[in-house]
């Protein structure tokens, strides 16, 4: 008997113990240093060029971007990519007589010419005493290109070997489809190009598409980081600032559309299924945007947030799920991605319309808000302190035709959501009955799974 | 008060002038390092930057994927899983939400030689963040049902990672199976699903008693903080957390290797093939380590290298080279046999042959002889290198490199000496470390056979 009382007491004590061991709070820290965006020095050219200076860090380092407003978004209807062939071409160098990848390489850098939808930008990022040097050279391979043609046969080889590799990978093959869903009618659903496409394209095709985009009224120079502004005015005032002035800033503005499309495109055998599932949303130039980028980060767009908790870190389904708000001009989109577990994939598509539904019914408490808005408050912050996120975000205000005051006020805005909006946004725009699906995996194992979850057959199949 | 965030010397004539815009001057940085211990061992790096109003919190454990136990392959990285998992004072997910609710963004990754853990958060909630690291490091709460869920989450970033892609895996992950002889080298980091099926409770305790102690760590403190605090709130919340004998590394180390390897991995979701050339690297630290630092700007690095103007520009058999020393990072944070390698994808019209023999005339050209000029040229875009790494990712690769350097070396202040090294390089070194190590039989070559060459399955 005395032993049972003693276990008893034990387990009292226990208890109290427990109780008196409450966890610890974590310390809250001092008072926020407030942010201010980094300082930067604009400067307009009469033939519409704009130069952006902005001294930043402590590396002795400098980035510098020409920006040129074209893109795959001015490709027509058989020209897919040929923008990216123009840039690979345009990296062979000038008309001037030196080797221009030996050149920036002397000053610690490389030659990249990134092809976006949006933009194309020249740019490297050199040892700070030679940045003005770096401008120059990037100026006279932007205005004076060689365009050599005996390099086309090689650099389309690339293209065709680069587009077949990727098309081998399960989210390439996704994400192609998925944007063909969405974007019938607009260079934003011609996400490869074809292998005959890339064979067809010429030299004098793509002079056609320079000589039609590129000019100086599209163009913005940044240089961020540790370098001479004087000297890097001077370059532009003697090159740049010569240049034509070319095509005004243009854009075609895409009709998005979606109709609750599925599709589910075989890939025997394969161990997961990579899912792309959204819809049309919102664009930097709503009043709903900054609403809805905060109810994005909370249903999917951070680790911590709500799609992400569930089927990765309560179900173990996937890995790195996530869910993207798409800034296109003037058209906004809404997804998930995720690479889930093959038997999981109707489970995995229940879980992230649950969610979906959750926030539609119910308002998020004010904490759990406070934290994403916390969260990206900071994000903020991160994204303007690197030369190349400061370019990043310039250039975003840029493509969207936003005034400086968007980015500014960004973090007012986000913090003055509410609740009931970040509900409201999932109500007027995340309707899963609408959205278009595209799932790659193993057919005859997900086929079933797919149609039970989404209620609606499958009604395309490749 | 704002302390100058390390010196920059201008390397010109210094009686002709002091201006500052003298723009051919070469500023070489100077990186800001406190290094001291606490009592219980743990090694702890400042290094202050105001650039942002962002600090870094950066905690290194001296345990890689390399010395995992024996039956258990990928446990160092399962386990990095469960780090996240919970702990005295922060259940499941209140770790990540006390980073994110405090405006931060948090990773952690396992390497060959460490696992790490950091958080990038305003600089405020520096002393938020110790007490959270500190809290996982005093001691775990791991349940079942959060063991079984990142055994679920692992197995799933295997698949997205490696099982369900062409190339998966190729080269990262298969190279140091090929290429070396020692099981603590050579084993599958990732692990074996059966393996990571097998963990238990048991393994998480042991390991974490094994091997996350303060004496078996270093944190590292880079950005917009004061150190009078920073150092009072490391004492306060790490000082205490008891010390651990730590077993002794297990030899890790390769034999010379002296005849060429080749191996053929087929792969049933590739469509064209692949190859990686890979040569084991000479010991850390060494003056033929540092020549091949340079040998891979000349060889490897940017769009003038050799490789690169021999196989894109010249041959056109691949778009682009990749490659460098230590796929999982840099050619400083890892200690240990490495290999330097490269690798690319070529058309299934270019026989192997073909890619070999351009490679061979390549590694012919440098074994001529290397000249200063060629040296200095690497040197350059090594410098620009090694600063886009000191400076990068919020303080990340700075902190990076302290921390290894404490932990490898316990000298984090080889920070600043690392640029004097390839200095010291001279063209003899230079071409010695060429034939010894970048001869034939100590090579590893590994080809992806693409099983769907003949379905290209385009559009």
């Amino acid at each position: 008997m005395k032993t049972k009382i003693y276990t008893v007491v034990f387990a009292v004590l226990v208890s109290v113990l427990g109780y008196a061991q409450e966890k610890e709070m974590p310390p809250k820290g001092g008072e926020p240093a407030g942010f201010t965006l980094p300082e930067k020095k604009v400067i307009n050219y009469e033939n519409g060029l704009q130069l952006v200076l902005v001294p930043y860090g402590s590396i002795p380092k400098a980035s510098v971007s020409i920006t040129v407003k074209t893109g795959n978004i001015h490709e027509k209807e058989n020209e897919v990519w040929l923008t990216d062939l123009l840039g690979e071409l345009m990296k062979e160098g000038s008309t001037g007589n030196y080797d221009v990848k030996n050149k920036l390489a002397g000053m610690g850098g490389n030659l990249n010419i990134g092809v976006g939808v949006h933009t194309v930008s020249l740019s490297t990022r050199v040892l700070a005493e030679f940045t003005p040097e770096a401008l120059n050279t990037l100026a006279d391979v932007l205005m004076n290109p060689k365009w050599p043609a005996t390099e086309l046969d090689r650099l389309k080889g690339n293209m065709k070997r680069d587009v077949t590799v990727s098309l081998s990978r399960p989210g390439a093959q996704a994400q192609k489809e998925f944007f063909a869903e969405i974007y019938p009618d607009h260079p934003y659903g011609k996400v490869f190009p074809t292998v005959e496409q890339v064979e067809s394209y010429t030299v004098d095709q793509i002079k056609g598409y320079y000589d039609a985009n590129f000019g100086a009224q599209r163009t913005t120079v940044y240089v961020v980081g540790k370098f001479d502004a004087t000297k890097v005015k001077e370059v532009v005032d003697a090159r740049l600032s010569q240049w034509r002035k070319g095509p005004e800033q243009f854009y075609p503005v895409a009709q998005p559309h979606t109709e609750a499309t599925v599709r589910v495109i075989d890939r025997p055998g394969a161990p997961q299924s990579t899912i792309y599932f959204g819809l049309p949303a919102a664009d930097p130039s709503s009043e709903d945007y900054i609403s809805l980028d905060i109810m994005n980060s909370l249903l999917g767009g951070s680790f911590g947030s709500r799609i992400t908790s569930n089927i990765r870190e309560d179900k173990g389904y996937t890995y790195s799920p996530y869910s993207n708000l798409q800034t296109n001009y003037k058209n906004g989109l809404w997804y998930e991605v995720a690479d889930v577990t093959t038997e999981h994939t109707g489970a995995s598509l229940d879980e992230i319309k649950k969610e979906i539904k959750r926030l539609q019914n119910e308002a998020p408490s004010k904490e759990e808000l406070e934290g994403i808005q916390n969260y990206e408050s900071g994000l903020y912050v991160l994204q303007n302190s690197t030369p190349g996120g400061i370019i990043g975000q310039l250039t975003f205000l840029d493509i969207h035709e936003l005034d400086e005051s968007f980015l500014v006020n960004k973090v007012k805005a986000m913090n003055a959501v509410t609740p009931e909006e970040v509900q409201e946004m999932a109500k007027k725009y995340i309707k899963p009955e609408n959205m278009t699906l595209v799932v790659v995996g193993d057919k005859e194992k997900i086929k079933d799974q797919v149609q039970e979850t989404i209620k609606k057959p499958v009604d395309k199949e490749q | 008060m704002l302390l100058l965030l390390g010196a920059f010397l201008v390397s010109c004539n210094q009686s002709e002038t002091k201006e500052e815009t003298t723009s051919a001057a070469i500023d070489k940085f100077s990186v800001p390092v406190e290094y001291y211990k606490l009592d219980n061992g743990l090694k702890v790096i400042l290094s202050q930057d105001k650039t942002s109003p962002t600090v870094i919190v950066a905690a290194y454990y001296n345990i890689g994927f390399r010395i995992e136990p024996k039956d258990r392959t990928g446990f160092a990285h399962l386990f990095e899983h469960m780090m996240f998992q919970g702990s005295k004072n922060l259940g499941k997910m209140e770790f990540i939400k006390l980073v994110q609710s405090n405006g931060g963004v948090l990773n952690g990754s396992t390497r060959f030689d460490f696992t790490n853990y950091f958080e990038i958060v305003p600089s405020n909630k520096l002393e938020t963040m110790l007490w959270a690291e500190a809290d996982r490091m005093r001691g775990l709460d791991i349940t079942q049902e959060n063991l079984t869920n990142q055994q679920g989450v692992v197995k799933n970033e295997v698949k997205v990672n490696v099982l369900n892609q062409p190339y998966g895996g190729f080269p990262w992950l298969d190279m140091p199976q090929y290429a070396n002889t020692n099981w603590y080298n050579a084993h599958n980091f990732y692990g074996d699903l059966e393996d990571l099926d097998a963990a238990n409770l048991e393994d998480v305790a042991s390991f974490f008693k094994t091997y996350y102690a303060p004496n078996n760590a270093a944190i590292s403190v880079v950005g917009d903080f004061e150190p009078g605090e920073a150092k009072a709130w490391i004492e306060k919340y790490f000082g205490n957390i008891p010390s651990a004998e730590i077993p002794p590394l297990p030899d890790i180390s390769e034999p010379r290797q002296e005849e060429a390897k080749d191996f053929i991995k087929d792969d049933a979701l590739a469509n064209k093939p692949a190859i990686a050339v890979a040569y084991h690297m000479p010991p850390r630290n060494s003056p033929e380590y540092y020549a091949m630092g340079l040998l891979d700007q000349i060889l490897i690095q940017g769009d003038n290298a050799l490789l690169q103007k021999k196989l894109v520009d010249e041959l056109g058999y691949t778009s682009d080279v990749q490659g460098g020393i230590n796929y999982l990072g840099n050619m400083f944070n890892y200690n240990g046999p490495m290999q330097i390698m490269f690798n690319f994808t070529y058309d299934n019209d270019t026989t192997k042959e073909e890619v070999m023999v351009a490679v061979d005339e390549v590694i012919a050209e440098v074994s001529e002889g290397i000249t200063q000029e060629m040296i200095d040229n690497a040197i350059v875009k090594g410098r620009s290198a090694l600063y886009d790494v000191i400076g990068g990712t919020f303080g990340l690769g700075r902190a990076d490199l302290l921390c290894s350097f404490a932990l490898f070396d316990d000298d984090p202040s080889r920070i600043n000496s690392i640029e004097d090294e390839f200095d010291k390089v001279t063209p003899e070194i230079m071409n010695r470390t060429v034939s010894e190590y970048l001869r034939k039989t100590n090579r590893t070559t590994l080809t992806v056979n693409p099983l769907l060459a003949n379905n290209e399955n385009v559009n």
